[in-house]
């Protein structure tokens, strides 16, 4: 049974629709990252599920029971805010005790929840302190355990790690995972993170101008994405506009770009008045020395003949940057693999990448 | 290199100079009175006193023209700290709720009283309130009071609540609270130090307040600044010295108790709930 369900969710703001429509459901114990860009949407979609938001048009159904005419208060929503909102003239303890106290549960009860909730999120021996003796990584935790305190139907995070710092942002990502998992919460994760949003999120639902855009795992968000924007959005992508369609053999569809360069893809769309953008993930593209005599690994690759513009070395990857005839550019994503096979700027190269790796997307 | 180090060494010479003759100018007078007010002589004699005695303070404890008007201050300032704070902090709570646009023009409006001088709120409530002629005197000393001290406990209260931000009160309430219990455990407690601030400061006025009261007093009920300056006029001798001496005393008390019941540091600096 869905634990939440939302239909034909529509909230306008004047003229401008921040949700244009949504519905959408989700499964007990799963955590769905809702992700988008600012402004579309996703955080009028929180509070409208929150109850701070009514909707102009639609129902929220939590449990299956409509909860549209209930108040923030009278839903049992988790709400993990992004500055964390936690109560400074409270100690963490007291925070973390403010919601079993509003609904209720016996004293003796609270105590020893507390303790757990602190223990939950490595926090025990801190019940004293003030938030504003914690660091960010810490506040972060005790909002999260003052949220998880009242067992709530669902839990929103919204933007969870955006206050922190970026390598701390990585540790808590997946301190985080680890906690939602052990409690087995329905989670919402609003965030404009994609990395985020693939770590955390079983499932992702990817917004844009108010709509849903795709739904799908991690996985198929980011190899099968829906349209242009998503593909756009989640990773990088290397883009070639291609308005002529040459013609299609051994099941290869050829296309020139607008430059003049002519890229094979396996993907094949119907002819449309726009062209079609093809675009290419930087990891796919693999580089040889330009020098070398021409022979590609097998005739459903692409060669693109270029100069190498930048090179810039990543920790883990490199990114190098090539220049192709037509002026246009490619990045290419490479692992560092050590001394030996570096590439230099100026250095002619030929970038390789298959046809099964060129999505095709209709203008 | 020498001669800027030597400026260098000036420069702060002087700004310790400076902030010494200031500190000095500040308490000189404050001196002065404490030591006039233990003179022995019988007139007002040049500074520093030949010889010391409490006679001014037994005056000022025997005369019963001061003690009358000190009751009607100690009265006086007392409801109109409480009046004062209950409508300024109400006032202000409302308005931190509203729209920015009607905040600024309401914050405005209530304010505006203190850009009028003192003088001109006594004389016009002074006209205004002899037209009807039915309020006895401390109501129409409380009503001039209320006029200035109201902003300010307004103003205050906004102060105290400009930290707080609003998702405080959606946490709240995501986490059970109704608007009413909402209000009494997180809005309150987080503006109760602008609010005790505010209420410092309308007390304080009421206190000190000469150019309002003294259009506002009569023959019977007149509050303690307008008696001091009533004395100085017609007996110039050093009593209000010596009551002058009394009032610090008793705001040192004051002072000492606050800090012991809010933490001083907290009702003026305000610094404390800001993460």
């Amino acid at each position: 049974m869905s634990v939440l369900n939302l239909k034909d969710i529509t909230k306008k703001y004047g003229e401008l629709a921040a949700v244009d429509g949504i519905s959408l459901d989700m499964e007990r114990g799963k955590v769905l990252s809702l992700l988008g860009p600012s402004g579309c949407g996703k955080t009028t979609t929180l509070r409208i599920i929150a109850g701070f938001t009514s909707p102009d048009t639609g129902t929220v159904e939590i449990a299956g029971k409509d909860v549209g005419h209930l108040r923030p208060y009278e839903r049992n929503v988790g709400l993990l805010f992004q500055d964390y909102a936690l109560f400074p003239h409270m100690t963490v303890a007291e925070n973390v005790a403010y919601g079993m106290r509003h609904r209720g549960t016996p004293t003796s009860e609270i105590t020893t929840r507390v303790l757990r909730m602190l223990s939950l999120v490595q926090l025990t021996g801190m019940e004293a302190r003030r938030p504003h003796q914690l660091s960010g990584g810490q506040q972060q935790r005790v909002a999260l355990a003052r949220a998880l305190a009242i067992d709530p139907q669902i839990l929103l995070l919204d933007e969870p790690l955006s206050a922190l710092d970026a390598k701390l942002r990585l540790e808590l990502r997946l301190e985080l995972k680890e906690i939602l998992r052990s409690v087995g919460a329905t989670t919402i994760v609003v965030t404009h993170d994609q990395e985020e949003a693939l770590t955390l999120g079983d499932e992702v639902v990817v917004m844009n101008a108010g709509k849903i855009a795709q739904r799908g795992t991690p996985t198929q968000i980011y190899e099968a994405p829906a349209d242009k924007f998503v593909a756009e959005f989640v990773g990088r992508s290397n883009w070639f506009h291609a308005s002529k369609r040459s013609q299609s053999t051994d099941g290869l569809t050829s296309y020139v770009a607008d430059d003049g360069l002519e890229i094979r893809t396996r993907a094949s769309r119907p002819d449309s008045e726009g062209g079609v953008d093809l675009c290419v993930r930087p990891e796919d593209i693999e580089l040889v020395d330009g020098t070398a005599p021409e022979s590609a690994p097998s005739p459903e690759h692409n060669v693109l003949a270029g100069v190498v513009l930048d090179v810039a070395p990543l920790g883990a990857d490199v990114h190098v940057v090539i220049e192709l005839p037509g002026k246009s550019r490619l990045l290419a994503i490479r692992k560092n693999v050590g001394r030996g096979s570096e590439i230099l700027p100026g250095q002619s190269v030929r970038a390789l990448f298959s046809a099964s790796d060129v999505l095709v997307f209709q203008r | 290199m020498r001669s800027k180090r030597n400026a260098d060494v000036i420069l702060a010479v002087s700004v310790t100079a400076i902030i010494a003759v200031t500190v000095v100018f500040l308490l000189f007078p404050v001196i002065v009175t404490a030591f006039m007010a233990f003179d022995a002589r019988e007139f007002i004699g040049p500074f520093p006193p030949t010889d010391l005695s409490t006679q001014w303070f037994v005056k000022f404890w025997n005369s019963g023209y001061l003690w009358s008007g000190f009751k009607n201050s100690v009265q006086l300032a007392v409801a109109v700290t409480v009046v004062a704070t209950a409508m300024g902090a109400s006032a202000g709570l409302a308005i931190s709720r509203m729209s920015p646009r009607w905040r600024d023009l309401t914050t405005t409006a209530f304010l505006s009283p203190l850009v009028l001088p003192g003088v001109i709120i006594g004389f016009a409530l002074l006209m205004f309130l002899s037209v009807f002629n039915v309020l006895p005197v401390f109501p129409r000393l409380l009503c001039g009071h209320l006029i200035v001290t109201i902003p300010y406990t307004i103003r205050m209260t906004l102060v105290g609540l400009t930290g707080i931000s609003a998702t405080l009160v959606e946490a709240a309430s995501s986490l059970g609270a109704n608007e009413r219990q909402a209000f009494f455990t997180i809005t309150l407690p987080l503006a109760k130090n602008g609010i005790a601030a505010g209420a410092i400061f309308a007390f304080a006025f009421s206190m000190d307040d000469v150019t309002i009261s003294l259009f506002l007093s009569d023959y019977d009920t007149y509050t303690f600044p307008v008696a001091l300056v009533g004395l100085i006029r017609s007996h110039f001798e050093l009593t209000i010295a010596a009551a002058a001496v009394a009032l610090m005393g008793l705001t040192v008390v004051l002072l000492l108790a606050l800090d012991r019941v809010l933490g001083l540091e907290r009702v003026i600096g305000q610094g404390v709930y800001r993460t």
